[in-house]
């Protein structure tokens, strides 16, 4: 037995238009939206928790210091409606993430953009972004 | 095939299927009324249960929802409408607040939302909510659940009279009867450090809340929501708030304080500078 994802992420595009968001908090009172910023790094850690989702890479600077940063994600309910799942990162890998950095200077972004090393988006929540529901 | 490998395979079959199974997200819905091209018929007539009233029971969510922008609204998280951020978006020169209900929306952020601090939304604030909600609708009693903090809000039916002189709560104190097909439901005995909505309205423990709700069709929720506050608001107002059904999917636990990380980090911001 084979379950087909591909026919599966099809039936969900059906029922899971692309819609705003807000989960929890105001993204301008946390997050500067005029700084986006690429990074790559290891995952160290996935919490697949309320109210956000998250995942904490180690990222590798210029001159070689290693240093943790923390992503937001969006609602795991939304997430797991979107067929992702605590699984679809994990730890050990190499990634890349487009994110917006805090304002208050913390070690923390708001990933928009989660590519795995083969190419693959994780967490998008529209085909644009890579969702294979949408 | 001997039949130790066909029941391996059976065994190995369901263990697949378990994980999509055991979510529900996509399990059908019963009773949903179908076009004659099998598609699900939102705009059929409501449902009634056995002694004849609307059936308001269900899965429902926020209408109007704003569509993603990629910034503010990114598409992997929870919709919002207008009326989430501002109750009285559609108020022609917005809500009548008394002043120190204008001072604490200037003065307070996003960081003192009890929403956000994940405590609370409180009352018919629930309706406005990202998160889905379940109707449940027996002849005395309509229980409202949420997915958000798995918390729910009793409305009863069963003719019992308001609190004279109830102690403050979240949810306040409901009651309902029906008129014709519209359940008119009151409420009372809320908190002072109430939210009704992002922007920070209030509402307080002199409020006399009335929601007039109909079921004008299998998908759609109306409710015409009143408030009488005077220690909150100069005069009487009201809006009225859409729900759409939602079907083929079922409710998922949200305990917002399990991994609240972000209040430290808005209350770091210069109001200024949100």
């Amino acid at each position: 037995m084979r379950i087909d994802f591909a026919l599966l992420f099809a039936c969900l595009i059906l029922v899971l238009p692309a819609e705003s968001s807000f989960s929890h908090h105001s993204f301008t009172a946390e997050y500067d939206s005029a700084k986006l910023t690429q990074f790559t790094g290891t995952v160290t850690k996935v919490e697949w928790t309320n109210p956000h989702a998250r995942f904490y890479l180690d990222v590798k600077d210029a001159r070689g210091t290693v240093s943790s940063w923390n992503f937001e994600l969006g609602s795991p309910i939304l997430l797991r409606r979107l067929g992702w799942s605590r699984d679809s990162l994990k730890i050990g890998e190499q990634v890349s993430v487009e994110g917006y950095l805090a304002k208050d200077g913390a070690k923390m972004a708001n990933a928009r953009r989660v590519t795995l090393a083969d190419g693959r988006n994780v967490f998008a929540g529209s085909s644009a972004d890579g969702n294979p529901a949408k | 095939m001997n039949r130790g490998y066909t029941r391996l395979l059976l065994l190995a079959g369901m263990l697949l299927a378990l994980p999509l199974a055991a979510q529900w997200f996509d399990y059908p819905t019963r009773g949903v009324p179908r076009t004659p091209a099998g598609k699900p018929n939102l705009n059929a007539p409501a449902p009634r249960t056995g002694d004849g009233k609307p059936d308001l029971s269900g899965m429902w969510r926020a209408a109007n929802r704003l569509p993603c922008d990629g910034i503010n609204r990114v598409c992997g998280d929870l919709p919002i409408s207008a009326q989430f951020g501002n109750i009285g978006a559609a108020v022609e020169g917005g809500l009548p607040y008394q002043p120190w209900v204008r001072d604490r929306i200037r003065q307070k952020g996003p960081a003192d939302d009890p929403y956000t601090r994940c405590i609370a939304p409180g009352g018919p604030r629930m309706h406005m909510l990202p998160t889905m909600k379940k109707w449940v609708q027996s002849p005395d009693l309509l229980i409202i659940l949420d997915e958000y903090n798995a918390s729910y809000r009793q409305i009863f039916l069963d003719g019992r009279p308001l609190p004279a002189d109830p102690a403050p709560t979240w949810n306040g104190y409901a009651t309902g009867h029906w008129e014709g097909d519209t359940l008119a439901v009151e409420s009372s005995g809320y908190r002072d450090d109430q939210w009704l909505d992002a922007a920070g309205s209030a509402i307080t423990s002199t409020a006399r809340v009335t929601e007039r709700i109909r079921r004008v069709n299998f998908g759609t929720l109306l409710i015409d929501l009143s408030v009488d506050d005077p220690k909150a608001y100069t005069r009487p107002w009201s809006v009225t708030l859409k729900e759409d059904v939602v079907i083929d999917t079922e409710m998922v636990e949200a305990i917002c304080a399990e991994n609240e990380k972000d209040v430290p980090h808005l209350n770091a911001v210069p109001r200024q500078a949100r």
